[in-house]
């Protein structure tokens, strides 16, 4: 999830952005700390790359950290689609009463 | 009109508790959003909530060490059994008694310290040693690092355990009330001289109390002893081998991360 997320916002990925983008889809709370281990174990794994920005005054003079998803992790998201598509069409048809939970 | 300002406390928690490097990103980022009219309580929470992930990432990064600090201060009770063993092998607290006050206290306590830091010490390089040989960066100064971060924290987990609540370590041996790690006389009203007396296979009941099932009277048995009061002997062994070990591999590191950022 965080990976799409950093990919649909491009150029504007970075700590608040993504939290926000990921409130919005799941309709809940984000821990900013959270997106910011998350996204650090994706960089030690080499699926993201971060820059710092130029810090700005209403930051209280802190940098933003952008991140952008590298080649392995554009490959990775591919994957992964790739995976669950195939998961997805190998389940057998759902009960009336699971197709009323998922929606 | 000056922007609002998120709570000072809550800010320097962010920047002092959670462990490793301080992340400017994640402060400018809460502080952005504070003040795009988030309340103090949604601050609040985001920052308990970083400190508390923080900390949860970095004992997962550093599981290998706690495993092993977990496993080498079970060990404890046995060195424990080892020392009065060859303290009476070698008649030490009668050549102690036999010099003058303050010099046989002095002697007493420091032979005490000595032999826990003895056993400290073998874990701590027992760990670095291998850990930092397969890293490529065998060097004195975490080493030494670690070995004198070892002696405070020791001391402070020591006094803590003396100055709790009794009724919170309290194990008991009859009637005899007993405190790990304290000294056994300063708990129980035995007088040192009494303490020096004891043979390897009373000193346990009588510095740790709890009588147990078995006779703990090998270092075998003292290793794999479970109850309460063996439990706190090896709390401050714990406490001291980790606290020493997270002190002297912080640095590198804190040098790995930030070459990654």
């Amino acid at each position: 999830m965080i990976l799409l997320a950093v990919i649909h916002l491009g150029e504007e990925a970075y700590g608040v952005p993504i939290s926000r983008e990921l409130e919005a889809h799941r309709g809940r709370n984000v821990s900013v700390g959270s997106v910011y281990a998350a996204l650090e174990r994706l960089e030690a794994k080499d699926l993201v790359s971060s820059t710092l920005g130029d810090p700005t005054p209403e930051r209280g003079g802190k940098a933003k950290r952008y991140f952008r998803v590298t080649r392995a992790g554009l490959s990775q998201v591919h994957e992964t689609r790739r995976v669950l598509s195939r998961l997805w069409s190998a389940l057998p048809e759902l009960k009336p009463e699971l197709k009323e939970v998922s929606l | 009109m000056n922007a609002p300002s998120p709570p000072s406390l809550a800010t320097w928690m962010l920047e002092h508790w959670i462990p490793g490097d301080c992340n400017d990103a994640l402060a400018g980022d809460l502080l952005e959003e504070f003040r795009n009219g988030r309340t103090t309580a949604w601050y609040w929470r985001q920052v308990l909530s970083a400190i508390g992930v923080g900390w949860v990432r970095e004992v997962v990064n550093r599981r290998a060490m706690v495993v092993f600090t977990a496993l080498w201060s079970m060990l404890a009770p046995g060195w424990v059994l080892v020392v009065a063993a060859l303290s009476q092998r070698f008649e030490v607290n009668a050549r102690v008694l036999s010099l003058e006050f303050p010099w046989s206290t002095l002697c007493d306590l420091g032979l005490m310290l000595a032999a826990n830091l003895i056993f400290v010490w073998a874990g701590i390089l027992a760990y670095l040693i291998p850990h930092l040989w397969l890293r490529r960066c065998l060097r004195v100064r975490p080493l030494r690092r670690g070995i004198l971060a070892s002696i405070p924290v020791l001391l402070a987990v020591w006094v803590a355990l003396i100055v709790l609540p009794k009724q919170f370590l309290n194990t008991s041996a009859g009637s005899r009330p007993s405190l790990a790690p304290a000294p056994a006389y300063t708990i129980t009203g035995l007088n040192p001289t009494e303490v020096r007396h004891i043979t390897p296979e009373q000193t346990w009941d009588v510095l740790y109390g709890d009588k147990p099932a078995v006779v703990i009277n090998t270092p075998r048995t003292a290793i794999i002893d479970m109850r309460t009061s063996a439990l706190l002997v090896r709390l401050p062994f714990l406490l001291c081998i980790l606290g020493a070990l997270w002190g002297a591999t912080s640095h590198s590191r804190q040098r790995r991360t930030g070459m990654t950022i």
